[in-house]
């Protein structure tokens, strides 16, 4: 046996997923916090840099892949979600955390998110909701609000948003959540929880863009926010519920785990064929005699 | 070479149940001690239309169709219609169509080829016997195994074990068989084989191409399959589905191709063996993975089942029209290698090599076939020997002394040490950007250009390793014929008998398989020593002949090119031996 124990959790510290690596992001950008929460929250649950797999999709959050620990994929845009999916169903025991922004999760990648959701696939997908493509300079996306001139729509965008919760919403999630790019703590505990779910996991980030998002900047959202811990009797088992305190995202704007089905089955305990196997698929990779399936054919 | 087989053709509309009849008659012929080849035409649609499932059967194996047949069995008036033409002198027929109209054309064409015609009454003997107008299809083949000649016990034991699962109804289609045995045939003349039978084939197996690849994968470790539906491919699919309980394969469906390969490539990257399958179309839309499996050095491999294009083309026929597609496929220059299976046999070796390839160099391969072999029936005696598992991966004492930056290390042969998420504490980005040892993204020229260069030596060493392409028949012959793909068993079935036939005259194959990197040395020693070479493939551009061409600055002046859905008949090859060589 090698000395790394990856196969055990156990103390980690936050020095174990930084990279000397130098960020290239603005000041005031809301992936610097992002990163922050992410590594905090699995330093909390005790999961070791070599027991995740990072996978992020193109973007300003993607140019992060290389200035933070962990196993890490930084693939094509909008695909994120389908790779890290791929990912879960080979090996169960690392942890997949996969990252994507408004432009690539609602726009070139729409169709994935459907999957992804609909499969339960048991992976946290973290979406940076900036309301802009901000790498290509400030674009709308499909969450850019209606009216707001951008870069490619001088006089005003013209679509009505996405709303991205009532897209999730309609689509059966197990697991929902909404938290800020300007507070680190709550992005934590809502990772976390995002991160012990099995199954797909849904996070909204709010991300403040100071370059491109000059209309909800960093204090638009501070002053919105509510936790759901503040909201009197909210239920997160109860979906209809969480669907109602989630549509509002221009006043009262509800944070935290919006909903979870505790009953969640993981796609990989889905299959009838796998659902007794000890062994994942990466543990399998051996030359398998097919005489007795080809007599089949005699 | 006529004499050396025999061929039915079994019609009727889609729906009809002509490929089980096609199979039970296929396994029928193998029990009496011959060796068949079944092929399938079929419209795109699932009910109505026409459709055929031919036999061509022999002493020796055969793998590839002739263009008429000796007899056809048609159970629709459009199958006749269709169908009729396509008989050759002496022809015979057994329909079961009641008052069937015969134009003043079929007349003639019926005097002047001598065909004969029986009509039996097979719906109406089915209902009386059997209780179900369906059952008429085994009154067709008593009636067929009649005029063949042919003893009723093998045939017997066939329908006996085909309806197996459903006992109330073996009695009454084992009568049905029987009672078409008995038909007087009219003036129908039971068919004179003229060739031996082996009666050894008892045991042979009766599968398609894409059985042979799945059954490939499965002996390679493959652990996950993921698709999308697509004719000609989706066969693997249905069968991976039907025996995953036997091998645990993870099967899963998708929404669409570009999930199918990210799914994939995610699957890979964690360590597993993950196989995908897909045509023309649907490898389009994932050829944006290919080139990111080329940048991320990720193991990928992807079966290209193709059929003619462009666009929706023709769904449900054949072609070898995608070469170009899977050599260039996907942005940027990058490591690839490409590999065109040709028959069951080499579908089974050659994906299992595909996946040690992929896995040693880090790089897509891209596995061809065609719907020709995909969906044709081969009779196959055993399998070929596995090919040991390959992964070029670092593992037990070795992953301590591990460091980030070793994971995309320049190395002189251009491969880097790989290791999988979990295994290591050295931990890395796989990253789509251009980058650095360890991943970290890089824009400088000079670091890029070395990276760049680091891949790319991975064909070179890649091309060393590879084998030449192979030539089949005489050593030294009159013509040497060039091609790839399904190609080849239509040469190899004209072979044998054109060379017995013609000694002066004689031609050999050199048979590509593994196809890229590109292998020259048999090819340019033939072409120094100015042998005649005749380019045959299935596509109108000659996309073989061109890529020889590029590497080897050969120009084929002669070219045997077929691109209208139908695979080359032996007949097609036969026409061209005479026009090439006895003129």
């Amino acid at each position: 046996m090698h000395s790394c124990n990856c196969g055990d959790r156990g103390h980690s510290h936050f020095s174990d997923f930084f990279s000397e690596n130098i960020y290239t992001w603005c000041t005031n950008c809301g992936n610097y916090g992002i990163h922050a929460a992410v590594k905090r929250a699995l330093v909390d649950l005790e999961i070791k840099p070599c027991q995740t797999l990072l996978a992020f999709d193109i973007g300003c959050h993607g140019n992060g892949s290389d200035k933070i620990g962990g196993y890490r994929f930084h693939g094509l845009h909008g695909r994120v979600i389908p790779f890290a999916c791929g990912a879960s169903t080979a090996n169960s025991k690392v942890k997949i955390i996969a990252f994507g922004g408004d432009g690539g999760t609602l726009g070139e990648g729409i169709n994935h998110l459907v999957l992804g959701i609909r499969g339960n696939y048991d992976i946290t997908f973290v979406l940076h909701n900036n309301l802009n493509y901000g790498l290509t300079l400030g674009q709308p996306s499909a969450t850019t609000k209606q009216g707001v001139a951008m870069n490619a729509a001088p006089d005003g965008v013209t679509s009505e948003p996405i709303h991205p919760m009532k897209f999730i919403f309609s689509l059966g999630p197990t697991f929902a959540a909404r938290t800020f790019s300007g507070d680190v703590g709550h992005m934590a505990q809502t990772f976390k929880a995002a991160i012990e779910h099995p199954g797909f996991s849904f996070v909204e980030v709010l991300q403040s863009c100071p370059t491109y998002n000059l209309m909800t900047p960093h204090e638009w959202y501070q002053e919105r926010i509510k936790d759901v811990s503040q909201i009197k009797g909210h239920d997160a088992g109860d979906i209809s519920q969480a669907n109602s305190i989630a549509l509002d995202i221009e006043k009262e704007i509800a944070v935290g785990v919006l909903y979870q089905n505790k009953k969640s089955i993981p796609f990989n305990l889905r299959q009838a064929n796998r659902v007794n196997k000890k062994t994942a698929l990466v543990d399998e990779v051996k030359n398998l005699s097919v005489e007795k399936l080809f007599d089949s054919f005699r | 070479m006529k004499s050396s087989r025999q061929v039915i053709k079994i019609s009727g509309e889609s729906g009809q149940g002509v490929n089980s009849i096609g199979e039970v008659v296929a396994k029928g012929l193998k029990r009496c001690g011959f060796y068949s080849f079944g092929y399938r035409e079929y419209p795109s649609l699932i009910k109505g239309g026409h459709a055929f499932h031919q036999i061509d059967f022999s002493d020796h194996p055969v793998s590839a169709p002739s263009r008429a047949s000796n007899v056809l069995l048609c159970f629709s008036r459009v199958s006749f219609h269709a169908y009729l033409p396509t008989l050759t002198v002496g022809g015979q027929v057994i329909h079961m169509l009641d008052e069937l109209e015969i134009t003043e054309v079929e007349q003639k064409f019926i005097a002047e080829h001598k065909i004969k015609i029986y009509y039996l009454e097979a719906e109406n003997i089915a209902r009386e016997i059997g209780g179900r107008a369906i059952m008429a299809n085994v009154v067709m083949v008593g009636a067929l195994w009649k005029l063949l000649g042919l003893p009723i016990a093998p045939i017997e034991n066939v329908v006996r074990q085909q309806f197996a699962d459903k006992k109330d109804l073996v009695e009454a289609n084992v009568a049905c068989l029987n009672r078409g045995w008995k038909s007087d045939l009219g003036n129908l003349s039971p068919l004179t084989i003229l060739f031996e039978k082996n009666n050894k084939r008892e045991d042979d197996a009766l599968l398609s191409g894409n059985h042979m690849l799945a059954l490939g994968s499965v002996a390679a470790g493959v652990r996950a399959y993921f698709a999308y539906p697509m004719t000609p491919s989706s066969s693997i699919l249905t069968y991976m589905a039907d025996v995953y309980h036997e091998t645990g394969i993870l099967v899963k469906q998708l929404d669409d191709e570009i999930s199918v390969a990210q799914f994939a490539i995610g699957a890979n990257f964690a360590g597993t063996r993950a196989l995908i399958a897909t045509s023309g179309g649907g490898f389009d839309l994932m050829t944006e993975t290919i080139s990111l499996a080329g940048m991320t050095e990720t193991p990928f491999v992807c079966i290209l089942a193709q059929r003619p294009g462009p666009a929706t083309g023709l769904p449900t026929w054949t072609a070898a029209g995608d070469l170009n597609l899977a050599i260039y496929a996907g942005h940027g220059e990058l490591p690839r290698c490409v590999v065109a299976i040709s028959d069951a046999d080499s579908a089974y070796t050659l994906i299992q090599k595909a996946f040690n390839i992929s896995e040693v160099y880090q790089i897509p391969t891209i596995v061809l076939t065609e719907k020709q072999i995909a969906e044709s029936l081969f009779q196959v005696e055993n399998l070929p020997a596995d090919i040991p598992i390959e992964r070029g991966l670092v593992t037990g004492a070795s992953l301590d002394k591990l460091e980030a930056a070793d994971r995309y290390k320049l190395t002189e042969n251009g491969i880097s040490p790989r290791w999988l998420p979990g295994e290591s504490d050295a931990t890395f980005v796989a990253n789509s950007d251009e980058h650095l040892a360890d991943g970290t993204l890089t824009e400088d020229p000079l670091l890029s250009e070395q990276m760049y260069a680091k891949r790319l030596r991975k064909l070179d060493t890649l091309h060393d390793a590879l084998p030449e392409p192979v030539i089949i028949g005489p050593k030294d012959a009159s013509v040497t014929m060039v091609s790839w793909g399904s190609v080849k068993n239509t040469i190899c079935d004209v072979m044998d008998a054109w060379n017995e036939l013609h000694p002066k005259d004689n031609f050999n194959l050199l048979l590509y398989e593994y196809i890229y990197p590109v292998k020259l040395k048999v090819l340019t020693g033939l072409i120094d020593k100015g042998q005649p070479l005749s380019l045959v493939e299935n596509n109108a551009t000659g996309q073989l002949g061109g890529l020889l061409s590029q590497h080897s600055g050969f120009q084929f002046e002669e070219k045997l090119l077929k691109y209208d859905g139908r695979p080359f008949f032996v007949d097609d090859i036969w026409e061209y031996l005479e026009r090439r060589l006895t003129k």
